[in-house]
């Protein structure tokens, strides 16, 4: 009697261990499959991103050597401008420095690059940073980038609306003195756009975290009033 | 009475667990959906606020600003499921203790940036401060959800508790 119960109890012990032996087996198939998972969706975030980014790209004219940026001036010292055309402080900082600078080009002491960078793009429905670059760039081919940047600013719209239209940039470009035909077909093209892409992936490779950001004879200037600049630009001179 | 007192919370405390865990499951999923959902669209972007950290080489910040919101809605996705839980859990608290640990260190070397949890990240405009203790507050408290979910990964309404067919209490009468 008690050797049966015995056995009665030894099978059910077996007969648990080997229930709890297929639930850790398929524990463990299950875990693998997650990773599997896991690791398919960071291939696929990888290669979505691979086939977003496009290696070529044509610099407007007027470009520095290496494609980041719009050249203006040629003085023996060399300013960096990283801006993005929806960023309020970038316009602040046109609207307090821009005459500064432009004077200094004037004088001959510096050579500008600009780099209009698209940073805030999620800050617009329209992705307003990166057609604004792009139309930029559109805006250096026909030899105004500055007239244009400038008027960019002046009619900046704000941060979290859809931007200005492509219809409103090519409006502004003809304003400025650009050949509506030959700019509008630039702008709607967006044929800058992989060159606004390279600028951006530059500036960021960079450690260019934010915009404006103003480097002046490879010294970031953390806070470029009109009088900060002179006295960056005087020191880098002597 | 020392003996009346843990008797009543051991009566209470494997009835409310489950249901403890089915929420933590659901929180913890409903974050990484909102976190990879809102990252996803600008992967350019995403990569950007990985490199603000300054803490890993540009090609790979990207490479990782590419695939985290990719990861992240997986975990999502697996959490809302109840699949692999533990797992999920385990991976949800190693991303936690990256995250957290990477806001202690632009906190400690004096960045001004956005953690990026949530989308926008990268530099502060200027006169922006930044929230660093909020932030991993806020991470600590996911991070909490993660480890019951560890300890405790059997939850009601989960497709690992229909795989395997077994009660949510099992080990308690071993």
């Amino acid at each position: 009697m008690s050797s049966r119960k015995g056995q009665k109890g030894a099978a059910q012990v077996v007969r648990q261990q080997l229930a709890r032996e297929r639930r850790r087996r398929r524990t463990i198939w299950v875990s693998a499959a997650a990773v599997v998972v896991l690791v398919i969706a960071g291939l696929i975030g990888w290669s979505v991103w691979s086939s977003q980014r496009s290696d070529d790209f044509t610099p407007p004219t007027g470009s520095a050597e290496n494609g980041t940026g719009v050249v203006a001036g040629s003085g023996p010292v060399t300013v960096d401008i990283y801006e993005d055309f929806l960023c309020p402080v970038c316009k602040q900082f046109d609207q307090t420095s821009g005459a500064t600078i432009d004077q200094l080009i004037s004088e001959g002491k510096i050579r500008v690059v600009y780099h209009p960078v698209a940073y805030l793009n999620r800050f617009s429905s329209t992705e307003y940073s990166t057609r604004s670059s792009a139309a930029s760039g559109c805006a250096a081919e026909g030899g105004k980038f500055r007239e244009y940047a400038k008027a960019l600013f002046e009619q900046q719209p704000p941060e979290g609306s859809a931007g200005l239209t492509d219809d409103q940039l090519i409006d502004i470009g003809a304003g400025v003195g650009l050949d509506r035909d030959g700019f509008g077909n630039c702008v709607r093209e967006g044929t800058f756009k992989p060159w606004t892409e390279h600028v951006t992936e530059e500036a960021s490779r960079n450690n260019i975290t934010g915009t404006p950001t103003v480097i002046i004879d490879g010294e970031q200037v953390s806070n470029p009033s009109p009088e900060a600049i002179r006295a960056a630009v005087a020191a880098a001179g002597k | 009475m020392t003996v009346t007192t843990p008797r009543i919370r051991a009566a209470g405390w494997p009835a409310v667990r489950p249901w403890l865990g089915v929420a933590a499951r659901l929180g913890l999923a409903a974050v990484w959906l909102l976190a990879g959902a809102s990252k996803v669209d600008d992967l350019a972007a995403s990569g950007r606020a990985v490199n603000a950290y300054q803490l890993l080489p540009y090609d790979v910040s990207t490479v990782v600003g590419a695939a985290l919101p990719f990861v992240e809605l997986a975990l999502g996705v697996l959490l809302l499921l109840g699949l692999a839980t533990r797992l999920s859990a385990g991976v949800s608290a190693a991303l936690l203790v990256v995250f957290i640990a990477g806001i202690a260190s632009a906190w400690a070397r004096g960045l001004a940036i956005d953690c990026g949890c949530f989308g926008s990240g990268g530099q502060l405009a200027e006169g922006q401060a930044p929230s660093y203790l909020p932030e991993i507050l806020r991470d600590l408290g996911f991070l909490v959800l993660a480890a019951f979910l560890l300890i405790w990964p059997r939850t009601p309404v989960s497709v690992d508790g229909w795989l395997t067919g077994e009660p949510v209490v099992e080990d308690e009468d071993e």
